[in-house]
């Protein structure tokens, strides 16, 4: 049977949640016998997080390397390599986080393979397969094939859902990959995390973006209650961002993150296109602006005209109320 | 210091771009822009050659039109350009463009090879990792503060809920991201030495490429077609009082569309 790699990535002691969406995508595949699932992970990764990719494949690879322990493009992209090489594997995949986008494409050229990023579907049961991937901005959509196989291929959360862990459980093992030391040429000094909790913009559900209209940085407390109140995060415009109110980090748009959760929430942001390609796949969009005319109601299934400042509490409030929270 | 910068030159960012004949073409309008990311890979370059001293060449891989590119940093200050122009280097997938680029460069014998984190036309963001790997270089990738040392350079990107600070032996490829730098704006003087500028071109040959192997040739991950996303359907308004407004979006959001 033809092979998959999944490459796992965790945050903490949890397998990251678009690891999870892929590995449920690739357990269908792997119960119907289209394929057989072997997840990867590099380096340290927690009993808890390998517990539960068990649950999703056929097997669990553990790379162990010293080397790994830190996350370097060069190590990773090696060890994955030299194991789907060994493995002659059908593809290589995995979540299209920064590190993924970071060292798969390393990979792709140590394996001579084509590589496919950010994919949003799969045409697993197309003769050859295919792949459907955003450009522009997200504005055109393109289907793509393979000329051959190894392929590598990295996929934006929020493509596939997620499913619960299933009855089988994958058997754990681990592989020495024996990365060169002489390769690595990258150290990470230092990591600098935000808050703990903080909920990734790429991988949210839900996403509270504000723009100028919010008129001052501390007003995006109340933003921020919204989006604790469904369990999302906090985005910025390009101009929000360019004025200091908020972090580079948390930029929705063409110069920073593109997003594409379940519900967008965009409060007193007007729709620059910039930020619109960084958008527009997502699900249900809820625009709050108080002029009727603004272009970001082109782009959303839902408007309320009127102060951003009186809508959004109203609505935590509301939220609050039916949930019981 | 020897400082290479890959750039290229996009659609503008408002060009209109539509699905032309079946989903088998595009049809762009004639905007074109510097890639935004590039913009900062050309200014960064620039500014280290301002403290450190040393040569920057800005390579390119398009049409005639992306003269225009390379005027433009040349205006900024750059030394040297060099235009890939041939039939055969166009339309490469990441692998193929990147496999040219990597051969460019090799040409140069670079001490940084600097670029942006993704063009925003394709989207890739795969072609610096990738060049770094057809070198043999390190690469970091999407850098927010780049320092330039003795034989290495320290280089801050971003991560998820988080920097990271990274130091890197050089030579090494770095990809820049927003936040960088803010590019100059060219001055008078500057365009007008540009304007007369000589653009060395480089041909498939000149770098020991076959055709075979780069452009469509050579790409191992083909588009088959364009589609036209599904405009979403007229914007609903909801009215009322703020109050009534937000209790009828919140009924929405969680009964109807199953959101929240």
């Amino acid at each position: 049977m033809e092979k998959l790699l999944v490459f796992v990535e965790a945050k903490g002691d949890e397998p990251r949640k678009a690891t999870i969406e892929l590995l449920s995508e690739t357990r269908n595949l792997s119960d119907a016998g289209s394929f057989a699932v072997t997840a990867v992970g590099l380096g340290k990764i927690s009993e808890h997080a390998i517990e539960k990719v068990l649950g999703y494949a056929d097997r669990f690879v553990r790379i162990t390397d010293g080397l790994l322990d830190d996350y370097t493009p060069e190590g990773y992209s090696e060890a994955l390599a030299a194991y789907a090489r060994q493995e002659d594997v059908r593809l290589v995949l995995g979540a299209a986080t920064q590190a993924a986008r970071d060292f798969l494409p390393r990979t792709a050229v140590l394996l001579g393979a084509g590589i496919a990023s950010d994919v949003t579907a799969i045409g697993w049961a197309d003769d050859p397969m295919t792949f459907v991937r955003p450009m522009y901005g997200g504005r055109v959509p393109s289907r793509c094939t393979f000329t051959g196989y190894p392929a590598v291929v990295s996929v934006r959360p929020n493509a596939f859902a997620v499913a619960p862990a299933g009855a089988r459980r994958g058997e754990y093992v681990e592989w020495r990959a024996g990365v060169s030391p002489d390769r690595i040429k990258t150290r990470v000094l230092r990591v600098e995390r935000e808050s703990k909790g903080k909920i990734d913009l790429m991988e949210a559900d839900s996403i509270v973006t504000g723009g100028r209209g919010m008129k001052a940085a501390e007003n995006f407390a109340l933003l921020e209650e919204l989006a604790a109140a469904l369990g999302g995060a906090v985005g910025a415009s390009r101009s929000v961002v360019d004025a200091k109110w908020r972090d580079q980090d948390d930029q929705v748009g063409k110069s920073g993150k593109t997003v594409s959760p379940k519900l967008y929430i965009a409060a007193g942001l007007s729709g620059a296109i910039h930020h619109v390609m960084g958008m527009d796949t997502s699900g249900v969009i809820l625009a709050i602006n108080k002029d009727p005319n603004a272009i970001i109601f082109n782009y959303a299934d839902y408007g309320i005209v009127g102060d951003v400042m009186e809508v959004v509490p109203a609505m935590t409030a509301e939220l609050k109320k039916r949930t019981g929270r | 210091m020897t400082i290479v910068v890959l750039a290229k030159q996009v659609p503008d960012p408002e060009a209109l771009v539509e699905v032309r004949a079946g989903g088998t073409e595009l049809q762009i309008e004639q905007k074109f822009a510097t890639n935004l990311f590039d913009e900062y890979a050309i200014e960064e370059a620039l500014r280290i050659k301002e403290k450190h001293g040393g040569k920057v060449t800005i390579i390119t891989l398009g049409g005639p039109k992306a003269t225009e590119l390379l005027r433009t940093a040349l205006a900024m200050g750059a030394d040297d350009v060099l235009l890939l122009e041939d039939p055969a280097f166009l339309e490469g997938d990441g692998y193929a463009t990147a496999l040219t680029l990597s051969k460019a460069v090799a040409t140069q014998g670079a001490d940084l090879v600097l670029c942006g984190r993704q063009a925003i036309d394709d989207d890739r963001g795969e072609v610096g990792p990738m060049v770094a790997e057809f070198l043999g270089l390190p690469h970091v990738g999407a850098v927010m503060k780049l320092d330039i040392g003795d034989g290495a350079a320290r280089a801050e990107r971003a991560v998820e809920g988080g920097r990271e600070v990274v130091e890197v032996t050089l030579p090494a490829v770095i990809t820049a991201a927003k936040g960088l730098n803010e590019p100059r704006v060219p001055q008078v003087m500057g365009v007008m030495k540009a304007m007369r500028a000589q653009i060395p071109r480089t041909s498939p040959a000149d770098l020991g490429l076959a055709p075979s192997d780069i452009g469509k040739a050579g790409s191992k991950l083909k588009i088959e077609r364009y589609f036209t996303r599904e405009k979403r359907a007229a914007v609903k308004f909801i009215e009322g009082t703020p109050d009534e407004q937000a209790a009828e979006a919140i009924r929405i959001l969680a009964d109807v569309e199953r959101v929240v």
